[in-house]
Parts: C-alpha cells; sequence; structure tokens
C-alpha cells in the first residue's frame, strides 16, 4: 500500500476508469488498484468533514465496502470515477455526521477555505483543472457572505442551522444568503455550459 | 430561532434546483433530507440536477489535503469483502448466485443506474394490517435460473449506503435476497413487502436476514404480481416481522423490480 504519489495524469484517470469497469465486472483485484490510486485524496476528505482520525477511518473503510458492493451505481456517462469517487466519499462522511455519532466539524468556519497544500495535492488524483476553474470564477463572483458560507458547508459539512447559529443569524437569514448564493451560482455555472 | 424570519425581503425561490443544491452541499437534515433522498430515487430531473451540482462542486475536494490512512484500513476493507463474498457464496448454491449476481452487475453497468429504480413516494405508504401468507425461506434447494432473465431490484436502506439485492426468477417460486453489508441491531428486523400493481393489499416477502443472501420459496398469490416494474418496500418491524392485528412499521426503503 505504500505506492509512490498517484501522478494527476491522464493515465492515472484511464487506469481508474478501467478498474471501475473491472469492478462492476465483479472483479475483486480492482478494488486494491481503485484504493491504491484513491485512498490519499478519499481520506483527506473524510478527515476533513469529520476532524477525526479514527472516525475518517472507518468512513473511508465504509466507502470501499459500499464501492464493492455498489459499484454498478457508478455511471460512466455522468461523472469521471474521481470526481464521482470524491462525492460519494464526502457524502459517507456527511452521513457519519448526521448519525450524530461524532461531533464533527472540528475545523472553525473562518478556516474553511486554506490554501491547498500543493505538496499534497501533487499527491493525489485531481478532479478536474477545467471545471476547477470555472467554480471558482463562479464562486469569487458571489458576495462574501454567500460565498464563506456555502463554502463551509461543502467542506466541513455544516447544516442551515449549525451554520446560522455559528453565525448567530435567524435560520432564515441563513437560508436566504444562501439560497442567494446559489441562485447566482447556478446562473453562472450553467452560463459557461 | 424561528424559520423564515422577517429581515429577508428578498425571497428566494426554493425550485427543484435549489433543492438539489442544498441536498448536494449536505445543507439538509431530518424531513427534508428525507423528502430530498425519496425525490432523487423518484424523480430523474432532480437526479440529473443533484449530479449537476455533485459535478460542479467535486473540484472543490481538489483543495482539501489528502492525506494517508494507517495500513490497517486496507486490511480492513479487504477482510469485509472477503467476508461477504464467502458469506454469498457458500450461502445455497454458490455458482448460480456467483453467476447471476455476475450477470446482473453486468446489465446494471450497460443500462445505467438511475433507471432501475422506479420508486414512489418515500414514507407515506401506509401498510394493511393482517397480511398472511408469509413465504418461508427455504436454503435447501438450488435456485433454477437458467431459464428466464431475472428481475432485479435495488433497495437502498436509508441514510445507510447499504441496500437489499432482491432477484427474481420469472415464472419460478424463487426469489433471491441479498441483504451483505446489512448487520442485525438487536432490535428490529426489517421486512420485505411486494406491492401490487393492482392495488390490492401488500403481500410479506419475509424477513430479511441480515449479512446474507437467501433463497426465499414464494407462494402462488405471490408470484403472479411479480413482474417488470413491481415494487417492493421495506419497513422496519419488531423482532420475528410484523405483529399479526398490527399495522406494519416505517417504510425504511423501496425500490423496483426491472427486467435484466
Amino acid at each position: 500500500m505504500a505506492d509512490g504519489p498517484t501522478p494527476a495524469s491522464a493515465e492515472a484517470r484511464e487506469a481508474l476508469k478501467a478498474a471501475m469497469a473491472r469492478l462492476a465486472e465483479g472483479d475483486r483485484s480492482a478494488l486494491e488498484d481503485i484504493y491504491r490510486a484513491t485512498r490519499v485524496k478519499l481520506f483527506g476528505i473524510c478527515l476533513r468533514i469529520l476532524g477525526d482520525r479514527k472516525e475518517a477511518e472507518d468512513a473511508l473503510q465504509d466507502v470501499y465496502v459500499n464501492l464493492w458492493q455498489r459499484a454498478d451505481r457508478y455511471d460512466p456517462t455522468r461523472a469521471s470515477p474521481i470526481s464521482w469517487l470524491a462525492t460519494f466519499a464526502r457524502n459517507r462522511a456527511i452521513d457519519r455526521l448526521r448519525t450524530g455519532k461524532v461531533r464533527g466539524g472540528a475545523v472553525p468556519v473562518e478556516e474553511a477555505a486554506p490554501l491547498p497544500d500543493q505538496a499534497q495535492l501533487a499527491d493525489s488524483l485531481m478532479v478536474d483543472a477545467e471545471q476547477t476553474a470555472q467554480i471558482h470564477t463562479c464562486i469569487e463572483g458571489l458576495d462574501e457572505n454567500a460565498r464563506g458560507h456555502i463554502r463551509a458547508a461543502f467542506f466541513d459539512g455544516k447544516t442551515y442551522a449549525e451554520l446560522a447559529e455559528h453565525a448567530d443569524v435567524p435560520l432564515g437569514t441563513m437560508k436566504s444568503w444562501i439560497r442567494r448564493g446559489l441562485q447566482r451560482l447556478r446562473a453562472c455555472l450553467e452560463a459557461s455550459e | 430561532m424561528s424559520d423564515e424570519n422577517g429581515m429577508d425581503r428578498e425571497e428566494i425561490k426554493r425550485d427543484d434546483p435549489m433543492l438539489a443544491a442544498e441536498f448536494s452541499l449536505g445543507l439538509l437534515e431530518g424531513q427534508e433530507l428525507l423528502a430530498a433522498r425519496g425525490k432523487l430515487a423518484s424523480d430523474p430531473d432532480f437526479a440529473w440536477r443533484k449530479d449537476w451540482w455533485d459535478n460542479w462542486f467535486a473540484p472543490w475536494t481538489d483543495e482539501i489535503s489528502g492525506a494517508e490512512p494507517s495500513a490497517k484500513v486496507w486490511d480492513e476493507i479487504e477482510a469485509r469483502v472477503r467476508a461477504a463474498s464467502t458469506h454469498a457464496e457458500t450461502g445455497l448454491d454458490s455458482a448460480n448466485v456467483v453467476e447471476l449476481q455476475s450477470k446482473v452487475r453486468r446489465w446494471q453497468w450497460v443500462s445505467g443506474l438511475t433507471s432501475a429504480a422506479a420508486v414512489a413516494a418515500l414514507a407515506l405508504v401506509v401498510l394493511p394490517a393482517g397480511t398472511d401468507s408469509v413465504p418461508t425461506p427455504g436454503a435447501s434447494e438450488a435456485p433454477q435460473i437458467a431459464a428466464a432473465n431475472p428481475l432485479v431490484a435495488q433497495v437502498p436502506i436509508g441514510d445507510t449506503g447499504l441496500r437489499l439485492d432482491v432477484t427474481y426468477i420469472p415464472d419460478s417460486e424463487r426469489m433471491l435476497v441479498g441483504a451483505i453489508g446489512l448487520t442485525a441491531d438487536g432490535v428490529h428486523d426489517h421486512e420485505l413487502w411486494l406491492v401490487p400493481a393492482d392495488g390490492t393489499p401488500l403481500q410479506s416477502l419475509g424477513v430479511v436476514t441480515p449479512g446474507e443472501v437467501r433463497s426465499v420459496t414464494l407462494p402462488k398469490e405471490i408470484t403472479q404480481n411479480m413482474g417488470d416494474g413491481a415494487e417492493l418496500v421495506l419497513t422496519r418491524e419488531p423482532i420475528g416481522g410484523k405483529p399479526e392485528a398490527q399495522d406494519a412499521g416505517p417504510v425504511v426503503a423501496q425500490g423496483a423490480f426491472n427486467q435484466v
């Protein structure tokens, strides 16, 4: 398992795609290939959401066991494997947060958007440079308030209620800040398609 | 803290794409989250929009620093996967079950996934009291699967990320119920029900055995209602299944059969 870095290369993406297809065919060895290629990224996501190493490792286990059981859920026409896997891992981590087993959100909202650590990034498979640029452009177009809270929801798995409590504003206010932001975000993203 | 507060002059319309965004970000909880999950299964446009948001948000994960999990994580994954596979293979008729599972997987791969679930409104199904003719699990005979293309249903279980895999061989009395990955909580059982298309009362398909693939023999009153599109619901019950003369427990999952 102690392999070297996984380059964010076209070959790596193709290899992952092939492994996902093999997994859907029921090939158990494909799971190990997928794990090698994606564990660093997916564990980072679980750790970020859950803020606890032990919980994050349990979540990571669930991610891959579920992936094995439900490999057929991945639709190659809808998302790249790494994009789908990242979303899947984040959802599993959030499910775990919501079950109340974890305190979660260990990282304060103010630190919700740290600068990416370049050394670490090189070690994990990237989702998609072009899409990244576009979502950045669009999120930067939002006012700071909406931007901050939408990012906090994404990076820390906060609910509306938690965000409102943290910002010390009524729930309705938080909802309308975020919804206004999401409405603009959608318009901006759709315009780019 | 009350909900909609008077501070907001500009009311934002909460249309489906908005709900999908909230769902994708993970802002929802409680009833709203359940409702969104139900919608995801029953509304292809909504599912499409949820994917759309997921795909746009996913690049943000590139900003999250990677981290190396400890080596034991893979060991445990491998052990769990092996245990699940061994279970399935030692169940009743290993060769047939494995062949069938592989066939089903291939089909799902080719056909795309969301099409597999035609599902009705979540948690609103009221089950009639006093449904008899509970089928008997029969693990002795091998299922005959050569004849016809099987019907398969995937029943995702609430927020667990797990699912039931139900396979029925048309014109037979054999059904496979796979509950790999599920564990018993010691307090509840889960009972599977067929929702006949003609509006007649739900028919019990028996209590699910967690962690196993079981073969179930069905009586004719049930098999006559099996077919492409036939719906299934899963309810949470006391140990042993729904007590006689009581309403069934809450619906925790649902799905529908599709022909492979």
